[in-house]
């Protein structure tokens, strides 16, 4: 019936890979934002899952205080998308590249 | 000792009295009649009877030292420095004739300097009176450190003096010589007196009172040395020298600065550039006070040359030359000021030459006879240069002699007592100072010989010059409009001439040695008085200390004899003298001496540059040092040391420009290195945790 | 109090001029700045203090209290004067003034900031020269530099900011190995010491309590010796020691004038004293061990930078450069250790602060007058301004050791104590002493040259200005500083000196190789 927390982690870590993915090869910075999500969501699994394991609700207790930085974080992560867009006509990160020396 | 002092308590006024008149000069000069000059009189004449006083207080057999002021002291160190006043024979009679010599200067200034308008006479006369004040307080310093404080402060003044008309070029060019090469003698000097502080721990000349002094510890160090016995506690020598070798090492180095100030060669050539100062300054520099520091101390401290025979002959044979060489120079100058700079020298070198020869009293006899005649030509040509409205070429002169005949005669009595000629002062004087290099010579000296050789050879360039000068400045016809009619001069100008003239005439009598020798009657004056000095001061330690250490002893002429070798002596210097002077009678006599240089040839351009000295000191000082050296230095600092400063922050430079590469901006970038640098980490954790199972182990 | 109320006066000071109107700001800086000058010189009037400060001393206005505890350490308030201190605290009140006087006709923009920055400086100078706790003394060390750097870099000259940063970086980095240094000792002392209180350190080290680091790694001898090496290289820079010294005349050049008189006279002190009160109190036996070194160095000081500044034509770059040659005499004097060299050295930096203080200031009233600091650029002014002349000429012959004024005063106690000391076998340092002495003719030679060109013969002038008579307020620091100088010349002993022999005496006596007079070597 239960199933084992391994299972869990390897969706987990899938997840996380998958954001990774996104990170390093998108260069929307939507895409991007969507990528962080799911890096985090990938850690809420985990707090989630050990909790669930150690029968300790502290992990579920870290994870919605996640979900609430993670929509504060989308909600600057938008702004900025937007004056990017305002400032190079564009969500290519890459561009973006003046703040440098 | 202060609290027995009478009269003696107010001996610190003899200094004080021209510093103050310093002082006023400087500060309300500008306000005062005169600029400033009458303070000076009234100074310099107020030390001139201060001076005379102690004379008469000596003379009654009371030589005096008194301690001033500790300067450094207490329990911190090992050695107290302080300031004193030592009145004895030796410096009571220099006292008199820096006074003298000063006040006349004064009054004379007076004519030269006010009566010609000059701008600055404020300055000109405090500068006069810091230089009488440094002097008299050099003359009686009770220690060599407050000699050598007061002979550097005699050197600034010369500075000062020198370069008094600042706004010529040629007057700051020469004063700054004159600085540099005395300083340069005197750096010697400095480490003398350390030495000697250093070797003794104490720099005291000696005097009544005065436990420890250096000559004295010399003296006894010597002795134990000699008799096998261990050094004297007081008494360090340096390097692992034996007492002798190390003082004269002591004794050199204390020379370097009485060579440099005395314009001995090879640190003669400030002397004649320094004739661009004011003439009066150049009397006072010639006679009394600067040129004069060098020899007087060689005097002062007397007992520690006497100890010594290698410095005693260096001493002898530096005058000898420096005597000769001067002399022959003088031959072929035009300028009035510059043979009487070239005789300055030579003269100069004849009071070394006295001293070295083991003759203390001849030594400051010359000094004595010198001061006056040399002062007397300095203001005759003071005077001449004031009538001829300051041109100096000797050429443009001529039949002075009816147009002005107080400066003549007066200038007349100086060259003869120049030339050596019977029986002016410098006759005596410099016949003393030739018999005794002689007899030395010939008893047990055999090196001094030579240098008695170069003084007589020199006494006929001396006499030849001295009237080569005297022909062509009076005699003859004006050979320029100026010559023609020259300005008048004043009293202020006569006076002094008319004292110093008579005093060159018959300073002399102070001591008749040949007379004396024949006539016991006729007392020797100045040999009394030097040989009744304090004890360790007087010229009869000093001739123990010279026969005992140097081995000097009194020779004769063979077939001669004592009395013989005396007469034989001074016979031979009259004569040469007549010659020398016979010759310039000879070659410029008549209405228009004609220029006989010519007939030098190639000698001539060597004389006329004299002898290539200046170039390679100029050479030393300038190209090399400032040139080549220092600009060496500059350029290894500039580029070397603080290249490599630069470097050191060009390479961080650099290399922050290549690291920043790394930022390139772009946010995927900086992921990836995030991610690269996590998973680098974790292998790296994994590694050390053993999570591979020891693969890696 | 007085030490806290002078920091305090200063501060406070600092604080009131900054918000003071740029129109009145030089005034009531120049007026401010008088308090503190009173009170050293009240406090000079009372000092009672006997002995070294770090040897168990007497300390005068000593004040002692526990501010930090950190780890094993207690970080305390000391502050205390002897015999060493005093006269460079008198010192850095009077130039402070002096400087802020002859700053009123340079500095025109941004008044209150200068003068404010000027005076946080004297906070921090008389910090340095008063704390005994090692801490303390960081803190006013590493201080001294933020207001140096901001008044070279605002308003100073052309190159004024490559300057500046030069100096920051420079010192800095030298405060960095000298910190390194000193906790070396610190650490290796262990247990031995239970605060950073310099008394305490200097005790125990002189007491070879001194353990090895890096559990053995680095005995007691090598850790004494990298730990002087370290803080002689950071205390050298300050000096600054050549070849350590470059950073000296571009600052020096670039500083407005009354800085370069601050920084000659006040700044490069604080190398000098922190040489004697670490590397020469604290390690004895290694300083003496590296004799040689140490004066070989110091003559290549004194010869290399006479030199250097012999081939200068630059006013401001002569007199910088003379400044490294002077300084050298300091350490010659410093590593002798007899009285005359130790007390000489200390007696050199008060007088080498007055003179090239002085030196400094009259280069900046010429050049206030004729823009130009360049020998070549002017002959003859002398003529148009006979005053400061006249005061380059007495600063000039006092640099150049004149007797009766404090250079030669100081360079001869220097003289006689280093070339009576044994710390050389062989009478080694009679020679270095010999060698170092022939400073004394080019010194006067490059000084002499330089008047020679630019204030004596016909009067030039390659400009568009006026050259004429300077403003009194211009004048009076010059005199003031010709004054002081001669009265440490003639009167020594009753101005600093016993005071500073007091003080230094226990460096002399607690040595192995005692060095009075009578215990030389040589024959015997």
């Amino acid at each position: 019936m239960a199933v084992p927390v391994q299972y869990y982690l390897v969706l987990s870590a899938a997840i996380f890979c998958i954001g990774l993915f996104g990170i390093l090869t998108r260069r929307n910075a939507l895409m991007f934002l969507m990528s962080v999500e799911l890096m985090l969501n990938a850690a809420n699994i985990n707090f989630v899952a050990f909790s669930f394991q150690h029968g300790n609700l502290t992990g579920q207790v870290f994870s919605l205080f996640t979900m609430a930085l993670a929509a504060a974080e989308v909600a600057v992560g938008i702004g900025i998308v937007l004056v990017l867009y305002r400032n190079f006509a564009d969500v290519d990160v890459t561009k973006a590249t003046t703040l440098r020396w | 000792m202060a609290a027995e002092g009478g009269i003696f308590t107010f001996a610190p006024a003899i200094a004080v009295l021209p510093f103050v008149s310093f002082l006023i000069a400087l500060s309300a000069g500008r306000y005062m009649p005169k600029k400033g000059a009458f303070a000076g009189i009234a100074a310099t004449g107020g030390s001139l009877l201060l001076s005379l006083l102690m004379v008469a207080q000596v003379a009654s057999g009371h030589a005096h030292h008194m301690e001033l002021y500790t300067w450094v002291g207490g329990e911190g160190v090992p050695f107290e420095l302080t300031f004193g006043i030592l009145l004895d024979q030796l410096s009571t009679l220099m006292l008199v004739i820096v006074s003298t010599i000063a006040f006349l200067v004064h009054v004379f200034s007076l004519g030269y300097m006010n009566d010609e308008g000059e701008p600055g006479l404020p300055r000109y006369y405090a500068e006069l009176g810091l230089f009488t004040a440094s002097m008299l307080a050099f003359v009686f310093s009770d220690n060599i450190l407050m000699a050598f404080m007061f002979f550097e402060l005699v050197g600034l003044c010369s500075y000062l003096l020198i370069g008094f008309w600042f706004r010529r070029s040629g007057p700051p060019s020469a004063a700054k010589k004159a600085f540099l090469v005395t300083r340069f003698g005197d750096y010697f000097f400095l480490i003398g007196v350390v030495g000697i502080f250093a070797t003794f721990g104490t720099g005291m000349f000696g005097g009544p009172g005065v436990e420890e002094s250096f000559p004295v510890l010399a003296e006894e160090a010597m002795s134990a040395m000699a008799a096998g016995e261990a050094m004297p506690e007081a008494v360090t020598t340096f390097f692992g020298l034996s007492p002798g070798a190390w003082f004269g090492v002591l004794g050199l180095l204390v020379l370097g600065g009485v060579m440099g100030k005395s314009a001995q060669f090879p640190f003669h050539t400030w002397l004649p550039d320094a004739m661009e100062g004011p003439t009066p300054v150049s009397a006072l520099i010639h006679a009394a006070t600067m040129v004069a520091a060098g020899v007087y101390l060689v005097a002062r401290m007397y007992g520690f040359y006497a100890l010594l025979p290698t410095l005693l002959a260096i001493i002898a044979f530096v005058g000898g030359f420096t005597a000769l060489f001067a002399a022959t120079m003088g031959v072929v100058k035009d300028e009035i000021k510059q043979v009487l700079a070239y005789s300055t020298i030579s003269q100069y070198g004849y009071i070394m030459l006295g001293l070295g020869g083991g003759g203390y009293v001849a030594g400051v006899f010359h000094l004595t006879t010198h001061a006056f005649f040399k002062a007397l030509l300095f203001l005759g040509a003071g005077s001449v240069i004031i009538a001829m409205h300051h041109n100096e070429d000797m050429w443009e002169m001529g039949g002075l002699k009816d147009r002005m005949p107080v400066t003549y005669y007066a200038f007349l009595s100086g060259s003869l007592a120049l030339a050596g000629i019977v029986p002016f002062s410098g006759f005596w004087s410099k016949d003393e100072v030739l018999y005794e290099t002689l007899v030395h010579g010939l008893g047990g000296s055999p090196i001094l010989l030579g240098a008695y050789l170069m003084g007589i050879v020199a006494v006929f360039f001396t006499g030849f010059y001295t009237f080569r000068m005297v022909l062509l400045t009076f005699h003859g016809d004006p050979r320029s409009d100026l010559a023609e009619d020259p300005e008048p001069v004043r009293w202020n100008v006569k006076i002094p001439l008319a004292i110093l003239g008579t005093l060159a005439a018959v300073v002399g009598v102070i001591n008749l040695v040949p007379v004396h020798a024949v006539v016991g009657a006729v007392p020797e004056f100045l040999h009394d008085w030097l040989f009744h000095g304090p004890e360790t001061l007087n010229g009869a330690h000093y001739e123990e200390l010279t026969e005992q250490f140097a081995g000097y002893s009194a020779g004769a002429i063979p077939g001669l004899g004592g009395l013989g070798t005396l007469f034989a002596s001074a016979g031979v210097s009259l004569a040469v003298a007549l010659a020398g002077s016979a010759l310039a009678l000879g070659l410029y006599r008549g209405p228009d001496p004609a220029e006989h240089t010519e007939k030098l040839g190639a000698l001539k351009t060597v004389l006329y540059n004299n002898y290539y000295q200046d170039e390679y000191q100029v050479w030393l000082a300038q190209d090399l040092t400032e040139g080549t050296v220092a600009g060496t230095a500059k350029r290894f600092d500039d580029g070397v040391v603080d290249g490599l400063v630069n470097r050191v922050s060009d390479v961080s430079l650099v290399s922050g420009y290549f690291l920043r590469r790394v930022q390139t901006g772009i946010v995927s970038n900086y992921a990836a290195l995030i991610t690269l640098g996590l998973v680098v980490l974790l292998v790296a954790f994994g590694i050390m945790g053993g999570w591979f199972g020891g693969v890696f182990a | 109090m007085m030490i806290e109320a002078l920091i305090g006066l200063c501060l406070l000071g600092a604080g009131v001029v900054m918000f003071t109107p740029d129109r009145y700001a030089a005034k009531v800086a120049f007026g401010w700045s008088l308090l503190p000058l009173a009170l050293s010189g009240l406090m000079l009037l009372n000092f009672d203090g006997t002995g070294n400060a770090l040897l168990g001393g007497t300390l005068a206005f000593e004040e002692q209290f526990t501010w930090i505890t950190l780890g094993p350490y207690d970080l305390s308030w000391h502050v205390g004067l002897d015999g060493i201190s005093m006269p460079l605290v008198a010192l850095s009140t009077l130039l402070t003034s002096l400087a802020i006087l002859s700053a009123w006709t340079p500095i025109t923009k941004r008044q209150n900031q200068f003068y404010g920055l000027v005076l946080l400086l004297e906070a921090s100078l008389v910090g340095v020269f008063a704390a005994l706790d090692f801490f303390l003394y960081f803190v006013f060390w590493e201080a001294v530099l933020i207001p140096m750097y901001f008044l070279v870099g605002i308003w100073g000259g052309a190159r004024r900011k490559y300057a500046a940063i030069k100096f920051f970086v420079y010192t800095n980095i030298a405060s960095l190995v000298l910190f390194i240094g000193f906790f070396g000792l610190v650490f290796g002392l262990g247990d031995s010491i239970s605060s950073l209180d310099l008394p305490e350190i200097a005790q125990a080290l002189r007491a070879g309590e001194l353990g090895s680091l890096a559990g053995g790694l680095i005995g007691p001898e090598l850790l004494a010796l990298s730990a002087f090496v370290a803080m002689f290289i950071g205390f050298g820079v300050k000096v600054p020691i050549v070849p350590f010294h470059t950073w000296l005349p571009d600052a020096h050049v670039e500083a407005p004038t009354p800085i370069s008189v601050l920084l000659a006279g006040v700044l490069l002190k604080m190398g000098t004293y922190a040489l004697l009160r670490f590397n020469f109190t604290m390690l004895p036996e290694v300083a003496r061990s590296l004799a040689v070194p140490i004066a070989a160095l110091a003559v290549i000081s004194v010869i290399y930078g006479a030199l250097l500044a012999l081939g200068q034509s630059d006013l401001k770059r002569v007199v910088a450069y003379s400044s490294v040659s002077s300084m050298g005499y300091v350490i010659l004097g410093l590593v002798a250790y007899t009285s005359y060299g130790l007390g000489g050295a200390t007696f050199q930096m008060v007088s080498h602060g007055l003179i090239s203080g002085l030196m400094f200031a009259c280069v900046g009233v010429i050049y206030n007058v004729t823009h130009t600091r360049e020998i070549g650029d002017m002959a003859g002014i002398a003529e148009r301004m006979p005053l400061t002349v006249g005061a380059f000429v007495a600063g000039a012959f006092a640099y150049a050791g004149l007797p009766l004024m404090a250079g030669f005063a100081a360079e001869f106690f220097i003289f006689v104590g280093a070339f009576q000391s044994t710390v050389i076998a062989g009478n080694g340092m009679a020679v270095m002493t010999a060698l170092a002495m022939f400073g004394i003719v080019i010194v006067a030679g490059y000084l002499l040259w330089a008047m020679q060109r630019s204030l004596f013969g016909p009067f030039e002038f390659d400009g568009d200005y006026d050259v004429t008579r300077a403003a009194r307020h211009d004048v009076v620091p010059l005199v003031v500083l010709i004054i002081v100088i001669i009265a440490l010349g003639t009167f020594p002993d009753d101005t600093f000196f016993r005071m500073i022999t007091d003080a230094v005496g226990p460096l002399v006596d607690g040595g192995p190789a005692e060095a009075a007079i009578g215990s030389g070597g040589g024959s015997s």
